[in-house]
C-alpha cells in the first residue's frame, strides 16, 4: 500500500494549542496544550552525588530524555511533582525551542495518532511570519528524524480560508483575523497567497484576553483554586466573549478588487463550534484532495535537494 | 512514555466522550490510521444515539499467514469472550474493513469501574484481534496443552504483508521476528538496539525474561517456510517464552509486548534519532562559539552598531549611568 | 584524549599555522572580482604544493593552499557500520548549518567527508590563531560528538530493551 492511499497526517500547532489528526475527518483527533514537561531529577541527582562518574550521567541524561510528557497529562504530571519541568516550544507562534518541539511531535505521532510516520504524508502549518530558516528545521526534523515520505507547511491563514468555504465554490481570496493564543495577525490572502508586506501583526492575543479575565476575577474577589483559575478563565472566555472587528488594507493594487470584493460588509465572529480548529480543519480538507500529495515535497527531493525545498510551499487549486 | 499502550487513546476518548453527552445531538463519522495499516471507523447516527459502530480493518496478511475470512484464527471467539452482550458482530463487514462490531452502550455495566474497564478493553480491540492466535498459543502453554501443531513453526500476520512466527512446544513457546526496516540508517540503528536486547538478558536482573537471541541469517526453526517470508534486513529476533511469562494476569501484557515488538522498536529508533539531533543542536552552538571568538573585536564592535538590537539610551539611563 | 590524536592534531595546527598566509589578490580573468583560487585553479602559480597529513588510513586531512585561500578537508574516523552512519548524519547536519558557519565548504571535496575554505577575507576579519583554534577544536568535537553518540545509542537501546524484557518479569 502506498502512502498516498493512506489519509494524511493534519498537525496545526498553535502557541497555546495543538490541533492534529488525520484528512479527511470534520474534527481533529486531539487538542491538546502545546507543553512538554521534563523530568530534570536525573541529571540533577548524578550532579550531585558522583561528579567524576561520567559513565553514570551519560546513562542519566539518555534515561531524562526517554522520560517525559505532553498535553494535559504533561502539566498534570508538573503539578504533582517538582521533578517536571514544563516548556512551551512555541512563543508567539513561533518555534523556539526545537528540541522540546522535537519531541512533542515525536509523542504526537507515536503515542496520540500511534501512526508509522513512514506510512502518512504530512501537513503541517506554520504562521504568516516564520522565517525560511524554521522551515528548513521542521523540514530536517520530519525527513531525517521521521522519515516521513511528503511534506507540506501551510500557512495558517490561508487554511483557515479554507475551512471557509466548504461548500463547492472555493475562492482563496480574503483577509484573515487570526486571533491565536500567541499571535494576532490580520493577514490578505490573494488567490492562496498571502501577501506578505501587508500582514499587520497586533500584539494583543487569546493569551491577553485570559489574563485580563483572570485579573477582572481577582479584583471581584471570586474564590478560585489557583491550580484551576487558568482553566475556569479560559471556559468563560470561550463561552462568553465575543468580537467585533475592523479590517485595513495596503495591498497590491491589482488584487484590492477582489479583496474588496470577497471583503464581508460586517464581520461575524459568532461562537462557532468549528472556531477552535478552523485552521485545521481546512488542512484537513486541502489534504484530503488527489492535488495534495503532487504539491507536498517528497522524500526523494529532500534527499536530492536538501532542506531548502521547504522554504517554498507552492499553493494549489484542489478547491476549485 | 516507553512502552506502547495497548488501548488507542482515540477510541478511548471517542467511547468516553459519547458516554458524557449522550444526549447530545450529533452524528460522529471519523476514520483514523493506526501503526501497521490497522485502520479505525466510528460512526455514530442521531437516529440510534446508544450505538456506536465501530469497524476495523486489518493488516494485509501474507500468504504464509493463516487466516479464517479475513481475521486472525480465533479472533471471533475473543471478542466474544472478552466483550460479551456489549458487542455485536456485524455480518457481512463494513465494506473495506474487516471487522465491523455494533457496541450498544445501553448494555455497558452501571458500575463505574466495571464500565470504564470494559470501555478501555474495546479501546484494545486490536490486541483482542489480532492478537487472538498468540494468545490461544500462550494460553495452551499456561494450561500445558499440547496442540496438534506442535513443534512447527505458524506465521501469523504482524505487519503489512509480513509476519512473525510462533513455534509452540510442550514447555516453552518460540517467537521469531524477522527485522525489516525501510531506511537505511533505521537499519543499522535497529540492528544495534537488537543485539542490546540480547546483552539486556544477560544481566542478572533480567535473568528471569525469556531467552533472547538475534542472528543475521533465518535461525534454523524456521527451515521449510517459504523464501519471501526469510529475507530480513535487520536480522531475527528470537525470543523464547516460558510457562512463567504467561501466568495469570501477565498473559495479555505478554501478547501485547510480542504483538507489537517491531512497532516498539521502530519507535525506539525514530525517538534516538531525535535525541540526536538535540545532542547535535547543542554541539554546533558551542561550535558557533568557538567561532565568534575568532572574530576580530573591530567587527563584533561594528556589529553591535549596525546590529538590530541596537537602543536609545532613555533619559533614565543616562541618568543611572552617571 | 588518545596520545596519537593529539599529536595528529599538533600536526595539523603547526601546518595550518605555516600555510595560512593569505593576501587579498583579485581575479586575473574577470574584472573587479575577487575568487578563491584554490577552487578555480586557473593558473599554477597561484597554487603551493598541498599537504595530507595522515593518523591513519581512515583518518586524514588534506590542506591545499593558493595565494588568496585555503582550502582543508577532513576524513573523520569510522571503525563500523554505526560510526559510519553517525558521522554521516552529524556531518551533514553540520553543512545543513553552513551559513552559521562562513568557513565551512557547503560540499565537501570529493573523497572526504567535511570542508572548509578560508579566504583572505576570513582571515582579516577573524584573528587567524582563533581561526586555526576553531578548526582544530572542530576535529576534536566531531571525533568526540561521534564516539558519544555511538555510546548513547548503545545506552538507549539498553535502556529500551531492559524496559521491554522487564515486562515479562
Amino acid at each position: 500500500m502506498d502512502a498516498s492511499s493512506r489519509p494524511a497526517v493534519v498537525i496545526d500547532n498553535g502557541t497555546g494549542y495543538t490541533k492534529m489528526g488525520f484528512a479527511g475527518n470534520v474534527e481533529p483527533c486531539f487538542i491538546i496544550p502545546t507543553v512538554v514537561a521534563v523530568n530534570e531529577s536525573f541529571s540533577h541527582q548524578t550532579k550531585s552525588t558522583n561528579k567524576g562518574n561520567w559513565l553514570a550521567q551519560h546513562t542519566a541524561g539518555v534515561m531524562a530524555d526517554l522520560d517525559y510528557c505532553i498535553g494535559e497529562e504533561a502539566l498534570s504530571r508538573s503539578r504533582a511533582s517538582t521533578a517536571y519541568n514544563l516548556s512551551y516550544p512555541i512563543h508567539h507562534g513561533q518555534v523556539e525551542n526545537w528540541d522540546a518541539m522535537e519531541r512533542f511531535w515525536q509523542q504526537c505521532i507515536f503515542n496520540y495518532l500511534r501512526c508509522d510516520p513512514e506510512d502518512h504524508y504530512f501537513l503541517l502549518t506554520e504562521s504568516p511570519l516564520t522565517a525560511p530558516e524554521n522551515r528548513e528545521y521542521a523540514g530536517e526534523i520530519m525527513f531525517e528524524t521521521f522519515n516521513i515520505p511528503g511534506l507540506y507547511i501551510a500557512v495558517q491563514p490561508v487554511l483557515a480560508l479554507a475551512a471557509g468555504y466548504t461548500t463547492n465554490k472555493c475562492e482563496m481570496t480574503g483577509v484573515v483575523v487570526d486571533v491565536g493564543d500567541g499571535a494576532t495577525h490580520v493577514v490578505p490572502v490573494a488567490d492562496g497567497y498571502v501577501i506578505g508586506n501587508s500582514i499587520k501583526s497586533i500584539p494583543i492575543t487569546g493569551k491577553d484576553v485570559t489574563c485580563f479575565i483572570q485579573k477582572l476575577l481577582k479584583e471581584r474577589g471570586e474564590f478560585i483554586p489557583p491550580e484551576d483559575s487558568f482553566e475556569v478563565v479560559r471556559k468563560i472566555k470561550e463561552t462568553n466573549c465575543y468580537t467585533c472587528s475592523d479590517i485595513v488594507k495596503s495591498s497590491p493594487i491589482d488584487t484590492r478588487r477582489a479583496l474588496y470584493k470577497s471583503q464581508p460588509i460586517e464581520v461575524n465572529v459568532a461562537n462557532h463550534p468549528i472556531q477552535r480548529y478552523a485552521v485545521w480543519f481546512g488542512g484537513s480538507v486541502l489534504a484530503s484532495t488527489a492535488e495534495f500529495y503532487g504539491a507536498c515535497h517528497t522524500k526523494a527531493e529532500y534527499e536530492e535537494y536538501g532542506a531548502s525545498i521547504c522554504r517554498t510551499n507552492p499553493v494549489f487549486k484542489g478547491m476549485y | 512514555m516507553i512502552l506502547l499502550q495497548s488501548p488507542s487513546r482515540f477510541l478511548l476518548q471517542i467511547l468516553n466522550d459519547r458516554l458524557l453527552s449522550q444526549d447530545k445531538g450529533v452524528d460522529i463519522d471519523c476514520q483514523t490510521v493506526e501503526f501497521d495499516d490497522v485502520r479505525y471507523h466510528i460512526q455514530v447516527s442521531m437516529r440510534n444515539p446508544k450505538v456506536l459502530v465501530l469497524s476495523v480493518a486489518l493488516p494485509l496478511p501474507p500468504q504464509e499467514a493463516v487466516s479464517f475470512d479475513g481475521l486472525p484464527f480465533g479472533a471471533i471467539e475473543a471478542i466474544k469472550a472478552a466483550y460479551g452482550p456489549v458487542v455485536q458482530i456485524l455480518d457481512p463487514p463494513k465494506d473495506g474493513f474487516d471487522l465491523t462490531l455494533k457496541i450498544n452502550l445501553a448494555k455497558l455495566p452501571s458500575e463505574e469501574e466495571q464500565k470504564n474497564a470494559i470501555l478501555v478493553h474495546i479501546a484494545s480491540i486490536r490486541e483482542v484481534v489480532l492478537g487472538a492466535p498468540l494468545k490461544v498459543f500462550l494460553k495452551n502453554l499456561s494450561m500445558k496443552i499440547v496442540g496438534p501443531e506442535a513443534g512447527q513453526p505458524v506465521a501469523l500476520v504482524h505487519r503489512p504483508n509480513e509476519s512473525f512466527f510462533v513455534i509452540p512446544q510442550a514447555d516453552r513457546v518460540i517467537v521469531i521476528y524477522p527485522m525489516r526496516f525501510q531506511d537505511s540508517i533505521d537499519i543499522v540503528l535497529a540492528t544495534s538496539f537488537l543485539q542490546e536486547f540480547v546483552e539486556a538478558r544477560r544481566t542478572a536482573a533480567l535473568n528471569n525474561a525469556p531467552t533472547c537471541m538475534w542472528s543475521q541469517s533465518p535461525p534454523p526453526e524456521l527451515k521449510g517456510a517459504p523464501g519471501s517470508a526469510l529475507s530480513a534486513n535487520a536480522g531475527f529476533v528470537t525470543f523464547v517464552v516460558n510457562p512463567r511469562h504467561v501466568e495469570g494476569k501477565k498473559l495479555d501484557r505478554t501478547v501485547w509486548n510480542l504483538l507489537t515488538f517491531h512497532a516498539y522498536v521502530s519507535y525506539h529508533v525514530k525517538c534516538s534519532e531525535g535525541f540526536m539531533h538535540t545532542r547535535m543542536r547543542r554541539r554546533v552552538d558551542t561550535l558557533i562559539q568557538a567561532l565568534d571568538r575568532a572574530k576580530s573585536d573591530a567587527e563584533k564592535l561594528q556589529k553591535l552598531v549596525t546590529g538590530p538590537s541596537f537602543k536609545k539610551m532613555s533619559m533614565k539611563d543616562e541618568r543611572e549611568r552617571r | 584524549m588518545a596520545n596519537s590524536l593529539r599529536l595528529y592534531l599538533t600536526c595539523i595546527r603547526n601546518t595550518l599555522e605555516a600555510a595560512m598566509c593569505l593576501q587579498n589578490f583579485p581575479c586575473q580573468e574577470v574584472e573587479r572580482h575577487n575568487k578563491p583560487e584554490v577552487e578555480l585553479k586557473t593558473s599554477p602559480e597561484l597554487l603551493l604544493n598541498p599537504v595530507l597529513i595522515c593518523r591513519n588510513e581512515a583518518e586524514k586531512c588534506l590542506i591545499e593552499t593558493s595565494i588568496n585561500s585555503i582550502r582543508i578537508s577532513m576524513k573523520v574516523k569510522q571503525s563500523d557500520e554505526l560510526e559510519n552512519i553517525l558521522a554521516k548524519k552529524f556531518l551533514r547536519f553540520l553543512s545543513m548549518r553552513a551559513e552559521a558557519f562562513q568557513v565551512l565548504r557547503r560540499k565537501p571535496v570529493q573523497g572526504y567527508d567535511i570542508s572548509f575554505l578560508i579566504t583572505n577575507y576570513h582571515c582579516e576579519e577573524m584573528h587567524k590563531h582563533k581561526l586555526i583554534d576553531f578548526i582544530v577544536q572542530f576535529m576534536e568535537d566531531i571525533d568526540k560528538e561521534i564516539s558519544e553518540l555511538k555510546l548513547s545509542v548503545n545506552t538507549r537501546g539498553r535502556l529500551v530493551a531492559t524496559e521491554f524484557l522487564k515486562q515479562f518479569i
